[in-house]
């Protein structure tokens, strides 16, 4: 007495197939926004990697005879007080707030996953441990951890490669540049972690307790197995979205304290320290103020939307 | 396939046997016990069906015995041996052969016992690659069978859609499929149907009878719907508050109900010669909390036929039939039959 349907023709015609991806870049691609965001994201990532090699002048190279420069076809954004092309300067300014962006949002992830992971999966203890140092982290204002760092660390480690070149006469230590980089990278990294913790647990608590998580144990596959293909994958779409956010606040923090002078120093060019120069002769140059921070503006509303229109593309089930 | 009792003892091979297994759970007042020395067993090509009301243990039981028990919730006694292998003792490694491999599983919910994100064709080769050592392929190729098996429209297109784009009864399909996918010597059905519609349900039920009678495996049916199951098991084990109060082959049970536990369950049936002024039967009071478990027998306080006894021993499964087919955990219902 089988009671198994027959099969009727107009059952069998299902969609083609398509990957979890592939549906979402389709749902992306539906979203205007999102694909503004992706394309000018695209447009900086392809600006910060060549651009710096594609740029008609030199970003130091000072023209005391050309200074202040309205924005002409010679100069796209016109110069600024030491006669540097403004264009170039903000091309190489987004070499730096991506550098910035990439490194400290890579590192923070990196750090919050793998906490966020253990914290959710192992529990107890370790849980509780991770969760103290996440919040006691995010107790922290990081404009005040990114002064302090400046203040305390700066000096002693710049007189120190002072010294080591007085000594050596090795010119890796005249290069000071890069100890910017890495108080700007690593104090932005310290306390850019702690969101991504608390992500990572919360998603890996809720999938931990999923029928499909005890259906793939009752069928006897590894903890390794449902760790990379039933957990990592169900709580992968809203950690995209955080990533996909986290850069563009990592660039507009870069940004704010390059502002405040204590981010990345001149004469290495930072949207933010170029809006700060801009802002004492706005009234008389307006352009030095305003290329940078349309620069930017743009840059942080892209971000945003690519974030808005991952988080819609990437749930499967919000499909419309 | 029914009446199994008068298959002589000898030709009937256990495969799964459970005694005396307790399963507590921490609470913040200490252990309470929600299963409490349950005796169980399962011969070859036998299907058993275990009813029993929400929260009386069916469910834990069943995990207990791949080790799946959530947190907190632990076995603290007994054993669970299958086919001849103590499943409580056996490493991890061996286990994980056992689960999938020799024991098959079924969930109660096919809307969220799936992976969301992962295509059903892979979620069927899984299992394939993992414990017969298939090639992608060839576990594709298998896993189209299997859903052409279990019934599914287009099967083999269907291999490349994600759980989403299918309705709950193709999901249990798939469920089953995936449950069936090594062969498994043992199929454990939690309630599989109770997420689904009545038509639905009964279609369920037919498959795995059909596919049961196909494949010669024994299965575990728990349910709360003694109606539903009537047609599938050979025999029925009824559990109340963690403990089995009846075991009985299934015709003898809906013949002849002695605990009056089973009494009160199937006079809860509604029935079609039912008058619409007639009022669904029903058990009152509550089965007992964990934990607050009464002295004697734990259906005392809601027995119509309660003694002086019931409320200071715990009656023990004693078989009352010819063949001690037709066991029973209750005094009055055993003096009964002394009597008789």
């Amino acid at each position: 007495m089988s009671v198994v349907p027959v099969t009727t023709p107009a059952e069998t015609d299902v969609e083609p197939p398509v990957s979890l991806w592939r549906d979402a870049w389709h749902r992306l691609r539906r979203n205007r926004l999102a694909v503004f965001g992706l394309m000018v994201v695209v447009i900086l990532a392809f600006t910060a990697a060549f651009g710096p090699y594609l740029t008609p002048y030199d970003f130091l190279s000072q023209d005391l005879s050309a200074r202040n420069l309205a924005p002409s076809m010679s100069h796209l954004f016109g110069t600024d007080d030491l006669g540097r092309d403004v264009f170039s300067r903000v091309v190489y300014g987004t070499r730096t707030a991506f550098l910035v962006a990439v490194v400290v949002t890579f590192i923070a992830v990196l750090i919050g996953v793998s906490l966020g992971a253990m914290a959710g999966f192992f529990g107890g203890l370790l849980d509780k441990i991770v969760m103290w140092l996440t919040d006691m982290t995010m107790s922290i204002p990081n404009l005040l951890l990114v002064v302090v760092i400046n203040a305390s660390l700066k000096s002693p480690i710049s007189s120190w490669m002072e010294g080591r070149y007085l000594v050596t006469l090795n010119p890796i230590y005249r290069e000071t540049v890069w100890v910017d980089f890495l108080l700007v990278f690593g104090s932005m990294a310290l306390i850019s972690w702690p969101p991504y913790a608390r992500l990572v647990r919360a998603q890996v608590l809720s999938i931990r307790s999923r029928p499909y998580i005890t259906a793939a144990q009752a069928l006897g596959l590894t903890n390794r197995i449902i760790l990379m293909r039933y957990v990592v994958p169900n709580a992968l779409g809203p950690l995209i979205v955080a990533v996909s956010a986290g850069l563009g606040t990592a660039m507009v923090l870069e940004s704010a304290f390059s502002f405040l002078g204590v981010g990345v120093n001149p004469p290495t060019p930072s949207w933010g320290n170029m809006i700060s120069d801009g802002l004492r002769v706005w009234q008389h140059y307006p352009h030095l103020l305003a290329a940078p921070a349309a620069v930017l503006g743009l840059a942080s509303v892209a971000f945003s939307f690519l974030g808005d229109g991952l988080n819609d593309a990437l749930n499967p089930r919000g499909a419309k | 396939m029914m009446a199994n009792d008068i298959r002589p003892e000898a030709s009937r091979e256990r495969l799964l046997d459970v005694k005396g297994l307790t399963i507590e759970i921490e609470t913040r007042r200490g252990p309470a016990t929600i299963v409490d020395g349950i005796d169980l067993h399962v011969d070859k090509g036998e299907t058993l069906g275990i009813v029993g009301e929400s929260g009386c243990g069916k469910s834990l039981t069943m995990l207990s015995l791949m080790r799946l028990l959530p947190n907190k919730i632990r076995v603290t006694q007994g054993e669970a041996n299958f086919a001849g292998r103590d499943l409580q003792k056996m490493s991890n490694s061996d286990l994980r052969k056992v689960r999938g491999g020799e024991v098959g599983f079924i969930f109660q919910d096919p809307m969220t016992s799936l992976n969301p994100v992962m295509r059903i064709g892979q979620q069927l080769a899984e299992p394939l690659i993992y414990h017969r050592g298939m090639s992608k392929a060839e576990a594709r190729n298998r896993a189209g069978e299997l859903l052409k098996l279990v019934g599914i429209p287009g099967a083999v297109e269907r291999l490349d859609a994600y759980p989403h784009e299918l309705s709950g009864g193709m999901r249990q399909r798939v469920m089953i499929a995936i449950g069936l996918a090594c062969n498994p010597q043992l199929l454990i059905a939690d309630e599989p149907t109770t997420a689904l519609d009545v038509t639905i349900q009964a279609q369920i039920v037919d498959l795995v009878k059909e596919l049961r009678d196909k494949l010669g495996m024994s299965v575990v049916w728990i349910t709360h719907d003694l109606a539903l199951i009537a047609g599938l098991v050979d025999r029925i084990n009824v559990l109340y508050a963690g403990t089995v109060v009846e075991d009985a082959p299934v015709d003898a049970l809906f013949a002849n109900p002695r605990h009056p536990y089973t009494q009160g369950l199937l006079a809860s049936i509604p029935k079609l010669s039912d008058q619409r002024t007639t009022r669904l039967s029903s058990i009152g009071g509550t089965p007992p909390e964990p934990g607050r478990r009464p002295k004697g027998c734990p259906f005392a306080p809601r027995c119509p036929l309660v003694e002086q006894i019931c409320h200071e021993r715990v009656p023990s499964l004693e078989g009352t039939g010819k063949a001690g087919a037709h066991r029973v955990a209750c005094f009055v219902a055993q003096r009964k039959l002394e009597a008789a």
